[in-house]
């Protein structure tokens, strides 16, 4: 009841007409940032900071402004994925997987309005489990040592299987590019410089930003520039908007697929280092080895497949914010950000923030209910606007999302050399997909490889180089449980399919994909 | 005896910096040099020293009026600071609008040949503003009561004890334990167990989630932590008990004479123009000597501890060849 | 074919990472895993996942025909002029020509893709620069 009570207090500080301005200002510059590939939520706040002090705001009217931005850049990095296949910003990246299939079959708005309801769904519970659940999640993410962010990071890996049905060794490539493109620049433990070959550029590694824009929005430009020479095609396939509110029945459909995304996600963000990527990829991959098994539906338009990651990757940002307030330890790019933004504002996140400063954690905490409201509000009439962009034709919509994508990169390194690693992103991109190798285990490579060699090489120290420690606690022993199952399960259904579809074949004596 | 010498130069150094600057700061007139877009890099992820040092110089900058447009703060992690000390050294070298945050950290760095090939003379160093001590904190249920028995164990057995620090090995806040393990009179102090985490933040969640017995890293850093009854703070490497915190013993009076200070200060672009470089130099002096600033700094349990202009430079010098020469006795560099 | 080349293309990576991470320079303390054995690991993972290709190829993609491929290795380059072209001649010149280039081949009338070209610079320039604040590439102008 206390609890209630203080955030009746917050609600009475967020709910000012200016902070409610702010709010929507925020919620919209949000969607905006997310929705433009090469923008995510992290530069998005960042870019607003200095905006927020020169207009003088104090510490909870900026706060507001930013957890708007924030959160509104997680729902709109869903849009460009549906409507485009380019993510928005990463986590958005497995709502291509299942939104873009749907877009081309007529149904971007629905994909779009659905997905708009579980991120309101994810967010919304996610929050609440921040309030009511803070203290107690530090003491979970504090049961994660060294070894056991390890064996979660296996995990992901392990269950890469299960997202694309094709040959496993090309997924099991596309990984191992990943986290051998996350190796380059100085090792965190000991300094040495690798890969970089004295190229000072490459000192600091190889920003994740630069390889999906390059891997996922350029490759897209040389596949329709392959295909869509001449304008032929362009201009006559206007994509089919339909209907924009889901219909109920899909909606129903879809709640227990949101349930364990959010369940997921916000797990995922509650451990610092995992975050939202981990959230709606373990949600979606997960989702698909409960509800898909011999995978018939996902990755063709499965509104279960927009649903779960979607809820997943905002569950995870409300989830972020935990560690980040208790303990200081910001558990994502954005959470870093908005740590910064705190501290600029002299407060210190850390064990005492939530006595010391209730004033700041409440009002915090109600903007992001507000936030999410707003967005909720925001999204669904907005779809039909948004959904407007595929009226445009591709060979005009195409050059305009390439330029943006540089324009996104260049702004935030200022280096033309790492445009240039994007364009080199890009062209592996499209050789990578003519060859029907995955992309999405190539970026996650790249956003886990450096924290999951790291940590095992902390666990290493740790034991002395007895590798007993990475099943030395009950924690480690089930989630390599989980990780086997994730890497079995997938094998043996893949067996099991290839055997049906063979025998389908057979019978119908039907060629073609 | 290495952290003596550190620290008699830094109070010798430090009181002729105050006198100098009072005799000069009504003299100095850059008014001609105003900075557009002005912008300070943070080494470091944010949440570490840097960043505090770059998010508090920006907003006091810009309160104070001291600059017009606000200061953008960007983050420029890796390699230790090296990734931004050669990114201001090669690519940035006459950005008149740039300030870059420094510690005891730079200057160790630059010493143990980390910065790959840099020498002090490649950047312009500033200021420093302030100064804190380093220290050692193990859980609140620890074993641990004081540091002689942490250090007992480490004797008996040099892996037994694992130590967090937030940046990489050799890194100051890796050598603060070597030196007091050098003091209890263990002979190879490389044998000890040191496990490097990304910044001082995680390095905490490492103390508490139990994966390692002890932190070795900066006081403010565990300030709050401290307040929270998590940890208990066994040995603080300063001269004396700090006033504000009298219960905390110093590893001095633990019979082990090591003196740890981290200073925090800011560097510039060499190549600048000389009215820029006065321009910043007057503006850390005008926050520095902020009332507003002071209570910021003691906040943080730092104290004031300035340098600016000829000071700074021979100030760094010094801190420079004391570090060389310390990592040359414990056998980090040849 | 083009998997077994693509095998054959990886297994060459594999050697050139492996070797890369073989010349990693130690610093004084090195901790029990080191900052090679993951790279071997990685570089082994790649190897041995190209030897499958060249043993186990996928039927054969479809390839654009010269034409196409022309086009892509014309546009990718005007895209790398467009990085060299950003620090000397600003933004929005560049923009505007790579704008063009990309909407012009992609079926556009030459006059209406600088149409386009300009309109996406200008716009660009206003909403990002202007309004958001950010840093674009300054030209001997100023834009």
């Amino acid at each position: 009841m206390d609890t209630l009570a203080l955030l009746a207090d917050g609600f009475a500080i967020a709910l000012t007409p200016q902070n409610l301005f702010l709010a929507v200002m925020g919620c919209f510059l949000g969607t905006l940032m997310g929705a433009l590939p090469g923008l995510g939520p992290a530069n998005g706040v960042a870019i607003l900071i200095p905006i927020a002090f020169s207009l003088g705001l104090g510490p909870v009217a900026s706060l507001i402004l930013l957890v708007s931005v924030y959160y509104g850049a997680m729902y709109g990095g869903r849009i460009s994925s549906i409507l485009l296949n380019i993510p928005g910003d990463e986590p958005a990246m497995m709502t291509c997987l299942d939104g873009y299939p749907m877009a081309q079959q007529g149904k971007a708005g629905e994909a779009l309005s659905l997905s708009g309801v579980a991120s309101f769904v994810g967010a919304f519970f996610a929050t609440c489990g921040l309030v009511i659940l803070a203290p107690q999640l530090v003491k979970v993410a504090l049961l994660f040592g060294p070894a056991e962010y390890f064996v979660l990071f296996t995990v992901a890996f392990a269950t890469l299987g299960g997202i694309s049905s094709t040959n496993q060794a090309k997924s099991a490539f596309a990984a191992a590019l990943g986290l051998g493109i996350a190796m380059i620049g100085s090792d965190s433990q000991t300094g040495s410089q690798r890969f970089t070959f004295d190229h000072i550029h490459l000192y600091d590694g190889i920003d994740f930003l630069i390889a999906i824009v390059g891997l996922f929005a350029l490759s897209e430009v040389f596949i329709f520039l392959e295909h869509h020479r001449g304008g032929a095609v362009g201009s006559a396939k206007a994509t089919k908007v339909g209907r924009i509110m889901p219909d109920f029945a899909m909606i129903k459909r879809c709640i227990p697929s949101m349930a364990r995304g959010t369940g997921l996600g916000f797990f995922s963000g509650v451990l610092p280092g995992a975050g939202a990527s981990l959230g709606s990829f373990l949600a979606y991959s997960l989702e698909k080895q409960t509800v898909d098994r011999d995978g018939k539906t996902f990755g063709k338009g499965d509104p279960r497949g927009v649903a779960a990651p979607e809820a997943g990757n905002n569950a995870a940002s409300g989830g972020a914010l935990v560690p980040m307030l208790a303990l200081g330890v910001p558990g994502s790019g954005t959470t870093a950000v908005l740590l910064a933004v705190l501290l600029q504002l002299n407060i210190t996140p850390g064990p005492l923030l939530f006595q010391k400063n209730p004033d700041v954690v409440w009002g915090l905490i109600a903007s992001l209910f507000i936030a999410n409201f707003i967005l909720l509000a925001m999204n669904i009439p907005l779809v039909g606007i948004f959904t407007r962009v595929l009226m445009v034709p591709t060979r005009i919509l195409m050059p305009i999302v390439a330029m943006i994508s540089f324009v996104g990169i260049y702004s935030i390194t200022g280096s033309s050399f790492d445009v240039m690693l994007m364009v080199g992103f890009g062209i592996m991109g499209w050789v990578l997909r003519k060859l029907d190798v995955s992309l999405v285990p190539v970026i996650l490579g790249i956003l886990l490889g450096n924290q999951m060699e790291v940590n095992l090489r902390r666990a290493m120290t740790i034991s002395d180089g007895d590798w007993l420690i990475l099943v030395g606690s009950p924690l480690a022993i089930i989630l390599w449980g989980v990780a086997i199952t994730g890497f079995v399960l997938p094998m043996l259904m893949g067996r099991r399919m290839k055997k049906r579809m063979e025998a389908a074949r057979n019978e119908e004596e039907f060629v073609g994909d | 005896m290495g952290g003596h010498i550190m620290f008699a130069k830094f109070a010798r150094i430090g009181a002729v910096a105050v006198t100098a600057t009072l005799a000069t700061v009504t003299a100095s007139t850059a008014q001609d040099f105003q900075p557009e877009n002005p912008q300070c890099i943070a080494p470091s992820n944010p949440g570490g020293g840097w960043d505090f040092i770059c998010r508090t110089t920006a907003r006091y900058l810009f309160d104070l009026g001291v600059i017009e447009d606000s200061m953008q703060v960007t983050n420029m992690s890796g390699g230790g600071g090296g990734v931004a000390f050669a990114h201001v050294s090669k690519e940035r070298n006459e950005d008149n609008n740039l300030i870059v945050a420094a510690s005891m950290s730079t200057s160790a760095r630059i010493a143990q040949g980390i910065y790959e090939g840099a020498v002090q003379d490649d950047v312009h160093f500033l200021a420093t503003f302030g100064a804190e001590y380093g220290a050692i904190a193990v859980r609140a249920d620890s074993e641990f009561e004081t540091l002689t028995q942490m250090m007992d164990a480490i004797l008996a057995d040099p892996r037994s004890v694992g130590i967090a620090g937030g940046s990489s090995v050799g890194s100051f806040d890796h050598i603060k334990p070597m030196l007091v393990a050098r003091e209890a009179g263990l002979d190879d102090v490389t044998k000890m167990k040191y496990v490097s985490f990304d910044g001082g933040g995680e390095a905490m969640t490492g103390l508490l989630s139990g994966s390692v017995e002890a932190l070795s890293g900066d006081f403010s850093e565990m300030l709050g932590f401290l307040e929270s009854g998590d940890i208990r703070i066994i040995g603080i490497m300063a001269p004396e008990r700090l006033e504000s915190f009298p219960d905390i013993p110093t590893a001095r009076e633990q019979g082990y004479d090591v003196v740890g200070a981290n200073w925090r200060g800011l560097y510039m672009p060499a190549g600048a123009s000389d009215e820029a470089k006065e321009f910043w130099s007057n503006a850390i002096q005008t926050m520095a000597e902020d009332p507003g600033f002071q209570a910021t700094l003691e906040e943080a349990a730092i104290a004031p501890f300035n340098n600016f202009g000829d000071d700074m430079h021979d100030f760094v010098a010094g801190s420079i060849a004391d570090i060389e020469k310390l990592s040359r006795e414990i056998g980090i560099i040849e | 074919m083009s998997d077994r080349i693509f095998g054959g293309f990886g297994l060459a990576l594999a050697i050139f990472y492996i070797w890369a991470a073989s010349i990693i320079k130690d610093s004084f303390m090195v901790d029990v895993v080191g900052p090679r054995a993951f790279p071997y690991i990685v570089g082994t993972i790649i190897a041995l996942c190209s030897l499958y290709f060249i043993l186990r190829p996928d039927d054969e993609p479809e390839w654009p025909h010269m034409r196409e491929f022309t086009e892509i290795v014309f546009a990718a380059a005007v895209m790398f002029a467009y990085c060299f072209a950003l620090p000397e001649l600003g933004f929005v010149i560049s923009t505007i020509f790579a704008t063009a280039y990309l909407t012009w081949r992609l079926g556009t009338a030459p006059l209406w893709s600088f149409v386009v070209g300009l309109g996406t610079s200008v716009g660009i320039y206003v909403v990002f620069h202007l309004i958001l604040g950010l840093a674009l590439a300054e030209g001997p102008l100023g834009f």
